[in-house]
């Protein structure tokens, strides 16, 4: 499409100062003959917005190239209606990293003058994805977090179906003696309020319960999930059965087959579970909802390594949740003989010998270890409780009640490691090392409780059970939470318009369930109503962009399906890719992925970025100004090169960035645009990888090492040295790195001599 | 492996201590900010850190046997500096009172003078006293020219007093007794099987406390050692002046050098000196606890009583002499007669009130001294520049 740009170059920020400005006018005007270029200083001034405003109009501007600050400030000045707007930086990346009214300087600024014409110009004209969508949700899980987020998103309008397993709502909520109060004065507990819940939920004619029931399968896709939802029976274990064994098969597979990216399966290996049971001969229920909440919770963690303080062995060495149930009795008696407990040793720490003690051990551990003792403590002004923990953890208001607790002369805490729990005369003897009072100690107690940890039920069995061509789980972490990336995204699930909330998601207390709750039910509306609008959910909201795939040139190698991180792409029949795109989350790593460079946005294509590589002018090889292209990742590296820029670091003038979505996005083709122009060297910067994942897009940049890692083949060919391919990894904090590591590889590329193919 | 030991909290004594004035204990989480902070904690197991943990956990047995508690000045460091305002300081200053009660011999007195609710009984037993040698001598009298030997005669006060001083002297050698068979047989740390003999250990503790050496070392709270230095020279003067007066009188049949006014007989100046040294120090004291309670620490009736006691001995002995000077024989007689009155309280309570740490802090200071119990942190002042080393100051110190 031929696009129509103006060029408004900002004089500002000291920009005018350090670059001639009339020669990139030049290059607009006269390599790339745009109608309008104009120099003005701060273009986001009402004033000078107004100048482009008339231009548009009078001009019949397509699209505007503002080439000054960086495009992460001023957005919401830079709008204009039905007009494409980029931004080229000439501030961060060129004026404030660079020495002034250099030779390099004016280089790498009318080189960015020409790599964003360029790319402005490639800008395709295309609709947003629209769809007539359901606005209803449907929450997995009828407990405390289950109800909350129910009855949140149903006090905002919206129709949910409440899928509980058990007979009756409530959970785990039933089964508690006492809970905190999350009041001031945080010092006491009171009464579960989950009867009150339940009845609200009965209440209302917004939610409709499917109680004693499970969800057999969820199709489809944000905004059009079909939910098969059928009563709960024998048939879930053989379907957990069916879909446990064809996950390790999976994962047995790709343990063999290698790294990430190879992952072709075998001839007669089964893509998908095989599901026991076909909804046309069973009775259930067909709902279509727009987002779904997972509130499945959790299942205590059975001790593990406690043979040694008695489990199992001793009848009165229990777990916190047989506890719980003793108390919620009344009197707390022993499980042995009945008789009135006066003394309870709590362990909260299993022993020394294995790496996790407490896999699944949690602050909530802790602080039902406090809550247990005031059991004892209220029903006995002489009971003893002593609590042997490796780590009290009791956040937040949690600390008051600790302090409490602290204050009592009948609780006794310490730091500790037991080491063995043996039948005494009168009890159990419980042996401690590693205690504050710096030595080896032993306690005769009556009861010895253990603390269990919170497995979440998605360990054990898929739950939402999704008929998706990357299988019928959530993908998870190693320790089968729902695997997201934890720091900025921690509702979010690698399956667009499916959010966890509480236990399941991570051990929590009731209070923060509530408040999960309502965070989870909140971006289950907004992921809705995004998706009726044809835009994009987190973390490129409001994208409306999205994948479309030349079909007719696929050679159904199904790259794009295997690592789509959100598994957008299910499969038609012939083996080409089937797109959902209100699972997409725009990251653009399918278009990285493909070999045949058939996937593309409409601002966003594999061409756009290689004809940005071509727009760069090389010098020929007598120069000696060396060029290396930098791709970036939009979202961490390019605030780095800003802060760079804001610090003043200066670096080589001989780079060249091109941002990115995510680093998944490179594709092949560009290193070889690259080299066969005469470029001497290529780096990547991408987000850290590995268990602590900083990508956005979770694999995007582990993808792209591995990709680089294939690259040697095509240098060999050139008959090139592979270290002009560098991969970097950066955290967006970590800008003063970044004149280093940019410095370092123009030094390592200046003992290569140029790229031969200079000049062709 | 360390030895094992059962652990039986006793939750009265917790109980006890809280309301002793250990009210904190229990918030201490064991940062040991507080060992760290005091200048003259011991390297091997140090205080008040250990104390706090066992006084938490109701650990009787090791606190009432830990003469630590006695090598502690209260220079209250410890207090204002812990993150958790868990008040060690107050913690060691309470135990040091029940262990003063749980030693006393007869045990009763122990139980009375430490009871706030008992404390009619506890200063009415002196006033009842006196009293009653004021009443068998004729009642209130205002002899002229003033003899307080007529007002009450020397004999009884010399029956009385000689009484008090042996009873409380036996009943502090007897508590001593106790406790020192009690820090052998029982002492919770470990400071091994080599000691030191008793005497030259008493003499090593002897030439600490008379310079106050260790008290000295209390750098934060230099004020207590000073005023503290000048009760202690202070009650010595008076005491070695009161001893000299007897003899002269009892022995040597001189009269009392008192009636001939304003006196510059040595025996006099160092009675004035000594007397004036005392109640200034311990009017220090006093105000110190009143008006900055936050580096004196939290007063309890204990504290207040001795107080009390020991500086009304001192104020009554001083104003008695300034109302005779002024010519008030009413005046005179009636103070002496009150001055009476605290001497006997200070005299009889002496092994069971605060006073008695003059027995058993020495006795600790010389277990210590026998036990090598006296090794001392290097004292490094707060936020000293680190003295920049030869290859960089990067490098960890070797441990």
């Amino acid at each position: 499409m031929d696009h129509k740009i103006g060029v408004y170059i900002d004089t500002g920020y000291g920009i005018g100062e350090a670059l001639d400005i009339e020669a990139l006018c030049t290059v607009a005007t006269g390599e790339f003959s745009v109608p309008v270029c104009r120099a003005e200083s701060y273009w986001n001034e009402p004033d000078k917005l107004a100048i482009i405003r008339n231009d548009i109009a009078g001009e019949g501007l397509t699209a505007v190239l503002i080439a000054g600050p960086s495009p992460r400030v001023h957005q919401d000045a830079f709008k204009f209606d039905g007009t494409i707007v980029e931004r080229a930086n000439l501030r961060e990346h060129v004026v404030w990293c660079q020495p002034p009214n250099h030779e390099d300087t004016q280089m790498l600024a009318e080189d960015y003058i020409r790599m964003w014409i360029v790319k402005t110009s490639k800008y395709e004209d295309r609709p947003p994805f629209m769809e007539e969508t359901s606005k209803d949700i449907l929450v997995i899980g009828g407990g405390m977090t289950g109800m909350t987020a129910a009855l949140e998103a149903a006090a905002a309008g919206y129709q949910v179906y409440l899928v509980e397993k058990e007979p009756q709502l409530g959970g785990w909520a039933n089964k508690y003696a006492k809970v905190f109060t999350g009041k001031p004065p945080y010092t006491e507990l009171t009464d579960s309020p989950v009867q009150e819940k339940i009845a609200a939920v009965n209440k209302s004619d917004k939610i409709k319960v499917f109680a004693g029931h499970r969800v057999f399968r969820i199709s489809g896709a944000p905004g059009m999930f079909d939910v098969i939802v059928r009563a709960d029976g024998p048939w879930i274990e053989k379907l957990d059965t069916a879909q446990n064994e064809w996950l390790a098969a999976k994962k047995a597979r790709e343990a063999a087959g290698g790294a990430a990216g190879e992952k072709k399966e075998a001839e007669g290996e089964p893509t998908e579970p095989e599901v026991p049971d076909d909804p046309s001969e069973f009775a259930h229920e067909v709902v279509r909802v727009g987002s779904v909440v997972l509130a499945a919770g959790w299942r205590p963690e059975e001790p593990q390594n406690a043979e040694h303080l008695g489990y199992g062995t001793l009848p009165d060495v229990i777990t916190n949740v047989q506890l719980e149930e003793l108390a919620a009795k009344g009197k707390i008696t022993r499980p042995s003989d009945g008789k009135e407990v006066s003394s309870i040793a709590f362990i909260e720490c299993m022993g020394p010998e294995v790496e996790h003690p407490l896999l699944y051990g949690s602050n909530v551990s802790s602080l039902v270890a406090l809550k247990q003792a005031q059991y004892l403590r209220k029903s006995n002004p002489d009971g003893k409780a002593f609590v042997f923990y490796n780590n009290m953890r009791t956040p937040g208001q949690y600390e008051v009640f600790y302090q409490a607790m602290q204050d009592d002369p009948g609780v006794f805490l310490s730091k500790g490691i037991p080491t063995g729990v043996a039948s005494a005369a009168s009890g159990l003897a419980v042996d401690v090392k590693d205690t504050l009072l710096g030595e080896q100690l032993r306690v005769n107690v009556d009861l010895v409780v253990l603390s269990t940890g919170m497995v979440p039920v998605t360990k054990d069995a898929a739950v939402l059970n999704l008929k998706y061509r990357q299988g019928p789980f959530l993908p998870e972490n190693p320790y089968g939470f729902n695997d997201s990336h934890f720091i900025c995204f921690p509702y979010e699930t690698q399956r667009t318009g499916i959010y966890t909330a509480g236990c399941v998601r991570q051990p929590m207390d009731f209070q923060s369930c509530e408040t999960d709750a309502t965070g989870a039910a909140l971006k289950a509306i907004q992921c809705m109503e995004l998706v009726a609008q044809g835009k994009a959910v987190h973390p490129r909201a409001g994208d409306e962009s999205f994948p479309e795939i030349f079909v007719t040139r696929c050679t159904q190698c199904k790259r794009c399906t295997e690592e789509c991180p959100f598994g957008a792409y299910d499969e038609q029949p012939n083996g080409t890719p089937m797109p959902n795109p209100t699972r997409c989350r725009r990251c653009a790593i399918c278009m990285g992925s493909c070999p045949e460079r058939i996937i593309s946005f409409r601002d966003h294509s594999v061409d756009m970025i290689g004809s940005m590589v071509k727009a760069m002018s090389v010098p020929d090889e007598y120069a000696e100004k060396p060029r290396v292209v930098v791709f970036i990742c939009e979202n961490d590296a390019y605030p780095v090169l800003d802060m760079a820029g804001m610090h003043r670091l200066q670096y080589s003038a001989f780079v060249r960035f091109i941002p990115l979505r995510c680093l998944g996005n490179i594709n092949m083709v560009w290193i070889a645009d690259a080299l066969s122009k005469g470029i001497d060297g290529i780096m990547l910067i991408g987000c850290k990888y590995g268990d602590d994942y900083q990508c956005h897009f979770v694999k995007g940049s582990e993808l792209a090492e591995y990709r680089m890692g294939k690259i040697s083949e095509t240098l060999q060919r050139l008959v090139l040295e592979s270290d002009r391919i560098n991969v970097q990894q950066l955290a967006i904090d970590e800008y003063y790195k970044l004149p280093g590591i940019i410095n370092d590889f123009i030094e390592l590329l200046s003992g290569f001599d140029p790229n031969p193919y200079k000049g062709f | 492996m360390a030895k094992e030991f059962v652990a039986e909290p006793d939750l009265q004594f917790t109980r006890d201590v809280i309301a002793a004035g250990g009210s904190d204990v229990k918030k201490c989480y064991q940062c040991a900010t507080c060992s760290v902070a005091c200048p003259i904690s011991p390297d091997n197991s140090p205080y008040p850190r250990k104390e706090m943990i066992w006084a938490q956990w109701g650990l009787k047995d090791r606190l009432v046997n830990d003469p630590d508690i006695w090598l502690c000045h209260h220079c209250n460091d410890c207090s204002t500096q812990c993150p958790r305002g868990a008040n060690p300081g107050d913690l060691m200053k309470a135990v040091r009172k029940m262990v003063i009660e749980e030693n006393s011999w007869p045990s009763f007195l122990g139980g009375l003078v430490g009871q706030p609710s008992l404390m009619v009984l506890t200063l009415g037993i002196p006033v009842a006293v006196v009293l009653f040698l004021v009443y068998i001598n004729g009642g209130f009298r205002a002899p002229q020219p003033l003899n307080y030997g007529e007002f009450i005669n020397y004999l009884y006060i010399q029956g009385v007093y000689t009484f008090a001083l042996v009873f409380a002297v036996v009943s502090m050698v007897l508590s001593l007794k106790k406790y020192w068979a009690n820090l052998e047989a029982n002492c919770p740390i470990n400071v091994g099987a080599v000691r030191k003999p008793f005497v030259p250990s008493l003499i090593e503790a002897f030439k600490e406390i008379l310079p106050h050496d260790k008290f000295k070392e209390c750098e934060a709270n230099n004020i207590r050692y000073a005023s503290h230095l000048m009760v202690f020279w202070g009650m010595i003067g008076l005491f070695v002046t009161t001893a000299i007066v007897a003899f002269n009188i009892d022995i040597l049949h001189i009269a009392p050098p008192s009636r001939g006014g304003p006196g510059t007989v040595p025996i006099k100046i160092l009675g004035n000196v000594s007397a004036i040294a005392f109640v200034l120090g311990l009017g220090i004291m006093i105000v110190r606890r009143i008006t900055q309670p936050d580096q004196a620490g939290n007063s309890s009736y204990f504290d207040w009583l001795f107080l009390f006691v020991i500086f009304g001995t001192g104020a009554t002995g001083l104003l008695t002499e300034l109302v005779r000077w002024a010519g008030s024989a009413p005046g005179a007689y009636f103070l002496y007669a009150v001055h009476l009155m605290f001497v006997l309280a200070l005299l009889l309570y002496l092994p069971f009130s605060k006073f008695a740490h003059i027995g058993y802090r020495t006795l600790a200071i010389a277990w210590g001294k026998s036990a090598g119990r006296d090794v001392t942190l290097p004292v490094v002042p707060n936020y000293a520049p680190v003295p920049a080393q030869e290859g960089g100051a990067e490098e960890t110190p070797q441990a």
